[in-house]
């Protein structure tokens, strides 16, 4: 006897999954709904390659998801090649070789699918589709408004209608360490309490910080209520600059779409280990799953850029179910055109392949809703 | 064609009442006092451990209030399944659940996490010279790293209750688990050796809970506040 796992056929590894129908459908035009917004915006579409050089692939704002990649020995080159775990890396690398003489701003779009190692008990998947967008060349509240505000018609595009935009600052926590003297093991602590919101922790590892640090993250909520928190913070000049550019962001946004929901946890920074600068996280009311996330980062180490990517995955979970396609039978030996002028009003016909004499019977048997007789779609 | 996508904004927002997560046993008792200043006023069996009932309606009709083992409380907020609780800081230490925040401590329940063993056996080896120990516990990951923090690997015998049995019957050397008054070591003839941490309860939320709800969350988490100053 052994502890291996019962041997069949339709067990996958942990984490992957078969989309079946109609889902694959479903995903395949929500992701082009997405794209379709994103294009509309200007943003030019990229497809990098799946897999490419380590080297490559984690340089810059690759080396934060270095751990979460699967690593294949290249037979021919016999260099180490790593399956990407996120999109944004490689989209830099793109604008930094073979586009740094394209005209700045620079608007690229993406979508695939990536790997990671391993999920996290609450989010188990390895593979995940990602769709997202990159503005590169641009340093202003402008551009930061521009990706929360192309992502919300993009979700929009596939029915969602009322998410909740997080924005964060990343880089206010590691600011205030700075001013206050934080370093060592005390800082990672801090950080670690902070990340938990454990107020105690934060209390017993904060210092002289701590008062802030706890008003701060008191403050995590409404946009308006945290911006008026870090406002009465007293912030030290480092950390009050970055507010400041949080302030012109939600201003910016709120100048084009007044009614988004905008929330700001000042000090979080999680899940931002290449961002630099305004940074936000999509939620959808009632679900637990974040659906998209994206923020500023330094492209090529040296360009200003910002960008977001959606989860299509944890979108589609969030969105209205999408109407089926109505399928329609079309018996043996009907007129092949009048099956192509139903397909054109949106019917996806399924022609029989032999004589049937239950047509009502053999229809319902192939899931098919309706029946083509004589030359129109009857509903059964 | 592309078939269309319904219109979400046309439903009202999924609201239902907000779930808050107790622990059975002996923090509840603990609970009840401040439960009371913050104004949750449970169905009154909610303290009955007899009661049948898991889920309990509050005065409000806006909060329910179920009543999980300890460790499940973590596990109900961290998924999301109870948007506030009430639980140890050793839970949270022990699962460390990213989807958990702790914005307040509570002050009750208060007792300690302790490294135990036989009164026969302390003090009689130096534990810097030990390579690995065999310790029974029900807080596997806190042992581990506190014991692998002083270059010791722990192994663990996994247990859910009377730990104190372990050493008397050879099942460990010596045991980590929650310390109160230190009662039920004697009477088992341990002796408490090293504090690991010193416990108190906590307001923990589902993290995604408060991005999406601030406002509700939000001042829950402030009732909560206002209840632990003093009057």
């Amino acid at each position: 006897m052994t502890d291996d796992l019962p041997d069949n056929p339709a067990l996958l590894p942990a984490g992957l999954r078969d989309l079946l129908p109609p889902d694959a459908e479903t995903e395949a035009s929500a992701v082009g709904a997405i794209m379709n917004v994103f294009a509309a915006h200007g943003y030019q579409r990229v497809k990098p390659p799946l897999i490419e050089f380590e080297d490559s692939l984690l340089a810059g704002s690759g080396a934060a998801v270095a751990e979460q990649i699967f690593r294949i020995m290249d037979p021919d080159s016999h260099r180490m090649m790593g399956l990407r775990a996120d999109t944004t890396p490689q989209v830099a690398r793109i604008a930094t070789t073979r586009l740094a003489g394209a005209a700045r701003p620079l608007r690229l779009s993406y979508a695939g699918q990536c790997l990671r190692v391993s999920g996290s008990q609450l989010a188990p998947e390895r593979q995940i589709a990602q769709a997202g967008i990159e503005l590169i060349g641009n340093d202003s509240p402008e551009a930061d408004a521009e990706i929360v505000l192309v992502g919300a018609e993009a979700l929009a595009a596939v029915g969602l209608n009322r998410p909740s935009f997080d924005l964060t600052l990343p880089m206010l926590a590691p600011a205030l360490f700075d001013e206050f003297d934080v370093h060592g093991t005390e800082r990672g602590a801090l950080a670690r309490a902070l990340d938990r919101k454990d107020a105690a922790a934060v209390t017993r590892h904060g210092g002289a910080l701590a008062p802030i640090l706890t008003e701060l993250l008191l403050a995590a909520g409404p946009a308006d209520r945290a911006l008026a928190a870090l406002a009465a913070a007293g912030l030290p000049i480092v950390a009050e600059k970055l507010a400041e550019r949080l302030r012109e962001t939600v201003a910016a946004i709120r100048r084009h779409a007044p009614d988004l929901r905008l929330t700001i946890d000042p000090v979080e920074f999680r899940g931002f280990r290449y961002h630099t600068g305004v940074s936000v996280t999509i939620y959808a009311p009632g679900r637990h799953e974040e659906l998209g996330r994206g923020g500023r980062y330094l492209c090529g180490d040296a360009e200003p850029a910002t960008g977001l990517t959606l989860f299509p995955d944890s979108v589609l979970r969030a969105a209205p179910p999408r109407q089926a396609r109505p399928r329609l039978f079309v018996p043996f030996g009907q007129d092949r055109a009048q099956a192509a002028s139903l397909r054109a009003q949106g019917f996806a016909t399924v022609t029989a392949l032999a004589k049937t004499a239950d047509i009502q019977g053999e229809a319902r048997r192939l899931g098919c809703s309706h029946v083509l007789r004589d030359g129109v779609a009857v509903e059964e | 064609m592309t078939a269309p996508y319904f219109a979400k904004s046309l439903e009202p927002e999924a609201t239902g009442p907000l779930i808050l997560a107790l622990p059975k046993g002996r923090i509840l008792s603990e609970c009840g006092p401040l439960l009371a200043r913050v104004g949750i006023v449970p169905a009154a069996d909610y303290v009955d451990e007899n009661s049948r009932r898991l889920r309990f309606p509050t005065e409000d009709p806006d909060l329910d209030v179920v009543r999980v083992r300890p460790f499940d409380v973590a596990t109900f907020v961290a998924f999301g399944a109870a948007q506030i609780g009430i639980c140890g800081a050793d839970v949270l230490m022990e699962f460390d659940y990213p989807e958990i925040y702790a914005p307040l401590d509570l002050g009750i329940g208060a007792c300690r996490i302790s490294v135990a063993e036989p009164a026969s056996t302390a003090g009689s080896d130096d534990p810097a010279r030990w390579s690995r120990v065999r310790v029974a516990t029900k807080y596997p990951t806190i042992a581990r790293r506190h014991f692998a923090a002083r270059g010791v690997h722990a192994d663990v015998v996994h247990l859910t209750g009377a730990m104190e049995l372990a050493p008397t019957l050879g099942l460990a050397r010596l045991i980590v688990d929650l310390v109160a008054t230190g009662s039920t070591l004697k009477a088992n003839g341990l002796v408490e050796t090293e504090v690991i941490d010193t416990i108190t309860s906590r307001l923990i939320v589902n993290r995604t809970a408060l991005k999406t709800q601030p406002e509700a969350i939000g001042a829950w988490i402030e009732r909560f506040r206002r209840a632990m100053l003093p009057a």
